[in-house]
């Protein structure tokens, strides 16, 4: 029985221990793989699908054992992913895909200062919350920069704290949605002829 | 819906539960969740991401607490008590309204305050920052002269008594309703929330066509012009913000904003050069004038010259 249980426990501590390893080495990489993918994979709506894929297969791996390159390993991933959709469609020789090799040098730019980065990021997150709806964007600003919890919202705000909660949800879904626009993958576009390259995404 | 939008829908549900705090039973149908699917825990991490990235913006919070000038909203249960007892206040005044005149009251708040009183016919009013205002309800009529600031107003209606607001030379008479005035000298704007309200332009015994706006519609009102317009939902929404303490701004040139907030701070924003044209879209706290000049100097790269009376801001 003990030993059952410290198995359980060890299981939830290998999940916990995953999660934060997946959030740390591999979700900030998510805008350089998503122009990793728009660059090399012609059908574009298919490109948040193939995103998600590779972060199963990352994932899954993570769980026997963690690579020691996370974001090498996540791109060879990826690239293994078109390899086999490709051969499958049988439509986009091998060699097309970008090299990602070539993205590391285009994102590590040394010359913008971190600062820089910081005021872009503050930046952007404004502008997100700016577009959240009224009620929406008060709950998010009073629980994100004010600090309150959902309960002191409630209170301020003399709204219910399910309210709050539905909020927060909906808040959650749009800010996601803001910062990785690639969320809504295009629908495929019927008009275009079989064979040519769609290039919306520059 | 597709599976992953259906997912990610459930993965911001218990993420805002995670956000409020789980229960027992709760953290065991969570790891349940976690445990069905890969993907569930994926799409959760991301969002979680999302939703962590913007505790950054924590850091334009301004360094003295909130409450110490605005009153906070009360508890609930307080809330409701006091409720009760102002609709006992106002029915009580209410009733004496009809039997005798209550002398004129004269309410006002300070730059950067706000204030939410009910008048004598149980009317309930809101005050802006920097406002004064008269009310004088009698037998005859109910009257709130606007000498200056920004007030809301949700009427009790009452056709044999109009409710009536003088701001300037202009009369805003309930036809049922919720709206907002502000004043500014000449310039008088109206803001309908429900119901309908009339505008007139009155000078001495003067009195000019009258128009009539409802809800979600705003009067702009000069010297001698008086404009109707038509607004979306969202823009009156914005145009109430004030009322919890909050500017919105959608795209409008910096010198705007800037004479906006001004509004409610005692160290006024000077704006010089071409940094006047600057757009801003946004909210912010509308005495959080820290936290915006900040994020003038750190999102805009902005020069900021402080000194005790008043914040320079230019290219």
């Amino acid at each position: 029985m003990v030993g059952v249980r410290a198995c359980a426990i060890q299981g939830v501590r290998l999940e916990d221990d995953v999660e934060q390893w997946f959030a740390r080495e591999i979700l900030p990489l998510e805008p350089m793989l998503d122009r990793y993918l728009r660059r090399s994979w012609r059908d574009q709506w298919e490109v948040l699908d193939l995103r998600q894929d590779a972060y199963v297969r990352v994932y899954e791996a993570a769980l026997r054992e963690k690579p020691v390159n996370p974001r090498n390993f996540l791109f060879q991933v990826a690239r293994n992913l078109m390899i086999d959709r490709s051969r499958r469609k049988n439509v986009v020789s091998f060699d097309s895909f970008a090299d990602f090799d070539g993205m590391e040098a285009e994102d590590d730019q040394p010359d913008v200062e971190q600062s820089t980065a910081a005021q872009q990021e503050i930046r952007l997150l404004r502008a997100a919350i700016g577009e959240l709806p009224p009620r929406c964007r008060e709950v998010v600003t009073l629980r994100k920069i004010e600090g309150l919890s959902q309960r002191d919202v409630a209170r301020r705000m003399g709204i219910t704290e399910d309210t709050v909660e539905r909020q927060v949800a909906n808040g959650i879904r749009l800010l996601r949605k803001y910062l990785n626009p690639n969320q809504a993958s295009p629908a495929p576009d019927t008009h275009l002829p079989a064979g040519s390259l769609k290039v919306s995404w520059k | 819906m597709n599976r992953r939008e259906k997912i990610e829908e459930e993965a911001a549900d218990w993420l805002a539960r995670v956000d409020r705090g789980l229960s027992r039973e709760e953290e065991v149908l969570f790891a349940r969740w976690k445990a069905a699917d890969i993907e569930h825990r994926i799409i959760f991490l991301q969002l979680q991401a999302a939703w962590q990235r913007a505790d950054r913006l924590a850091a334009m919070r301004q360094p003295s607490p909130s409450a110490s000038r605005l009153p906070r909203r009360l508890p609930l249960k307080a809330a409701a008590i006091a409720a009760v007892l102002v609709m006992c206040v106002g029915l009580g005044l209410g009733l004496a309204y009809r039997a005798r005149d209550i002398p004129p009251q004269r309410f006002e708040t300070a730059i950067g305050a706000r204030r939410s009183l009910n008048l004598a016919d149980g009317t309930h009013v809101e005050l802006n920052t920097n406002t004064v205002i008269h009310a004088s309800i009698t037998r005859e009529a109910r009257t709130v002269t606007l000498d200056r600031g920004q007030a809301y107003f949700e009427v009790v209606h009452d056709d044999r008594h109009p409710f009536v607001v003088i701001a300037g030379n202009h009369r805003i008479t309930d036809l049922g309703t919720k709206f907002s005035v502000r004043r500014d000298g000449d310039r008088v704007d109206v803001v309908v929330t429900e119901g309908e309200v009339r505008v007139e332009h009155i000078a001495g015994e003067h009195v000019g066509a009258p128009v009539v706006a409802e809800r979600n519609m705003v009067v702009i009102a000069r010297r001698n012009e008086t404009l109707v317009a038509q607004r979306h939902p969202k823009e009156i929404d914005d145009a109430m913000l004030w009322r919890s303490g909050m500017l919105s701004f959608n795209q409008e040139p910096l010198a705007a904003v800037a004479e906006d907030i001004n509004r409610y701070n005692t160290r006024k924003i000077e704006v010089v050069g071409p940094a006047r044209d600057i757009r801003i879209g946004g909210s912010f706290r509308s005495d959080n004038i820290e936290g915006f000049t900040q994020l003038l100097r750190d999102g805009f790269g902005l020069k900021i010259v402080e000194t005790d009376d008043k914040i320079v801001i230019s290219n």
